[in-house]
């Protein structure tokens, strides 16, 4: 586990198990970036919002980082924190080593950020102009970068537009400009939020490539916020999830997944089961009864063999005829919303 | 990577240069690309010329003639001023708007450098719109002015330093209060009465922004004085107050940005 784990349910139920999560999720390589006691409260008095509420963690060299959260959890505050457009509070935060607020030039010597989605390039200016502007607001002369801009236009597929203004391009391809020009000079931590908003399946799948490209091959730490949790999921080594300013859990993605992989089971049954039953399987067996069609769906979590039978019985006992039963796998979305559910009033914490 | 040598990355330092020239070139890209924006920009400065150099000799005759000299001075300082002034204030508001900011922000130059750097680069541009519509106005009017570049360029800086002063100013309210453009077109306006400002009959006028300035080079430019016939003390207000608006000037718009970033405002429109 990372400095602060996850306050799951089955986190917490599951301290006898071995902690492949920890094992799996330590830092192998130099840390890059360092979060420590982050805070940040926009207002004062009854108006205040604690946007970064003491929030602590480590990335190292070459890993992707999805930050989950609802809106509102802070995921924007504390990008912005880290990257010194807002101000903490209180705690510190620093990039291969230099310290932001100490010296923000030298820290963002190291970094590259797309954060308006596709908003944050010149429209008036080719695609290539942009990348040539961006490079040289780093410091690097387009000379230098020229072949560096012909490659990554060519991945990004973006080579046949270099010489088309912004304005005229689609948004998904506006949005590959962004991308590209936060890659136009040589950093080693990109931060983007949000960066498949506007992008159709395929587009989505090139981001997908490229970053894990960016990671393995050029060891690029990226941190990004999506609420498309399948990119989350498919991109990226670790997930923070912040809720309320604070993390509320912090894993590699696939120990996240399974810390959350129960034994669930989704039974199909044909009609309705009787209100009395619903109520005594609710009880009993903590399901969950969604009509689907003339069918009805039955999720039972937490489920061992016995649980299975004695649910099968209840089912045959009522005369429901059971069109179908499987395995439910879990993913990010369904650990998300559960780290969250637990998280709220009257969740289990 | 930048770091994938530790030694490397220390001594590596962003070339200004290459801001400076992408600064530039955009700037160029843009007039050229759209000929038109850039065409009908101009011809409204001239029209304004034109507006008052004919409509004053159809009002007030030939003796319109007896002030063409400052006119043509005035406004041509008022290009300068104008030009300089938008670049700078206007600029922060639409990078803001375009989203931007933020990314100037994080230029590995800092966010001082970027707005210097780029404040000089909208003086050249200031320097050569202003000198384009003063070969219009000399050349339409008649009236050809002593445009001495030893004596006109030296003040000409120094009358937009202040300014740019009051430039970083503006854009500073603008990172903090956001949708001010209205303030700034009445900042425009204003400058017209500080290059007019009767400098040589209320000594304490010289102490505003532009308005030394525009007399020095009123002077230069209509009656002939060379930049070393002046006296050494009318020089000298001339540079401190230019410093001082410049630099009180960049105080505040590095106040306002640290104060944006508190208030998590620095990219928001």
């Amino acid at each position: 586990m990372h400095q602060q784990t996850a306050q799951s349910k089955q986190a917490q139920q599951d301290d006898t198990q071995p902690d492949t999560a920890s094992q799996a999720s330590e830092p192998t390589g130099e840390t890059v970036i360092s979060v420590d006691g982050l805070q940040k409260q926009y207002g004062t008095g009854e108006d205040a919002v604690r946007a970064v509420d003491d929030i602590s963690f480590e990335i190292p060299r070459g890993t992707i980082v999805g930050l989950l959260g609802p809106n509102g959890a802070g995921k924007t505050s504390t990008i912005k924190s880290m990257l010194g457009l807002v101000v903490p509070d209180a705690g510190t935060v620093s990039i291969c080593g230099v310290d932001v607020d100490g010296d923000s030039a030298r820290a963002h010597s190291h970094v590259g950020a797309m954060l308006e989605g596709d908003r944050n390039v010149y429209w008036r200016l080719t695609v290539r102009e942009n990348l040539e502007y961006f490079a040289g607001l780093g410091g690097e002369r387009a000379s230098d970068v020229r072949e560096r801009h012909d490659e990554l236009l060519e991945r990004l597929g973006l080579l046949d537009w270099a010489d088309t203004p912004v304005n005229e391009l689609s948004k998904g391809m506006k949005q590959k400009v962004s991308l590209a020009s936060t890659l136009a000079r040589d950093v080693d931590v990109i931060f983007l939020d949000e960066p498949t908003l506007g992008l159709d399946v395929e587009a989505s799948q090139e981001l997908h490539a490229e970053l894990r490209r960016l990671a393995e091959q050029d060891d690029v730490t990226i941190v990004l916020t999506s609420h498309n949790l399948d990119i989350i999921e498919a991109v990226s080594d670790r997930v923070i999830i912040l809720n309320d300013g604070s993390v509320i859990a912090d894993d590699d993605t696939a120990a996240l997944v399974d810390l959350f992989e129960t034994q669930s089971y989704r039974f199909v049954v044909e009609g309705r089961p009787a209100a009395d039953l619903q109520s005594r399987l609710t009880t009993a067996f903590d399901v969950t009864c969604q009509p689907d069609g003339d069918q009805t769906v039955i999720e039972c979590v937490d489920a061992d063999s016995e649980t299975v039978y004695a649910l099968m019985e209840q089912f045959s006992d009522a005369g429901l005829e059971l069109a179908d039963v499987e395995s439910v796998e879990p993913d990010l979305e369904e650990v998300f919303l559960r780290v969250i559910d637990d998280q709220r009033p009257g969740g289990e914490q | 990577m930048a770091t994938a040598d530790a030694n490397a990355e220390t001594d590596w330092s962003p070339s200004r240069l290459a801001f400076v020239w992408v600064v530039f070139r955009k700037q160029l890209v843009l007039l050229v690309r759209y000929p038109l924006n850039t065409a009908t920009r101009f011809l409204t400065l001239a029209a304004l010329f034109g507006i008052i150099f004919f409509g004053g000799q159809a009002v007030a005759g030939p003796t319109i003639t007896d002030s063409l000299g400052g006119i043509i001075v005035g406004l041509f300082i008022w290009t300068l001023a104008i030009v300089a002034f938008s670049q700078l204030a206007w600029d922060v508001t639409r990078e803001a708007q375009w989203g931007t900011l933020e990314r100037l922000f994080l230029s590995p130059h800092g966010f001082g450098t970027v707005m210097v750097t780029k404040t000089v680069v909208n003086v050249l541009m200031s320097f050569l719109w202003a000198f384009a519509l003063l070969v219009v106005m000399m050349a339409v009017s008649g009236e050809w002015l002593s445009v001495d570049p030893l004596t006109v360029l030296p003040l000409g800086v120094l009358t937009v330093a202040s300014i740019s002063g009051v430039g970083f100013l503006f854009a500073g309210l603008a990172l903090l209060y956001k949708r001010i453009e209205n303030v700034f077109q009445l900042v425009q306006w204003a400058f017209v009465a500080l290059i007019a400002a009767p400098v040589g009959a209320n000594p304490l006028l010289k102490l505003l922004p532009v308005s030394h300035g525009s007399y020095l080079l009123r002077r230069a430019m209509d009656d002939g004085v060379r930049l070393w016939e002046f006296a050494p003390s009318e020089l000298a207000i001339l540079v401190a107050t230019s410093v001082a608006y410049l630099f009180a000037g960049y105080y505040c718009l590095y106040r306002a940005q640290r104060r944006a970033r508190q208030n998590g405002v620095l990219g928001q429109y």
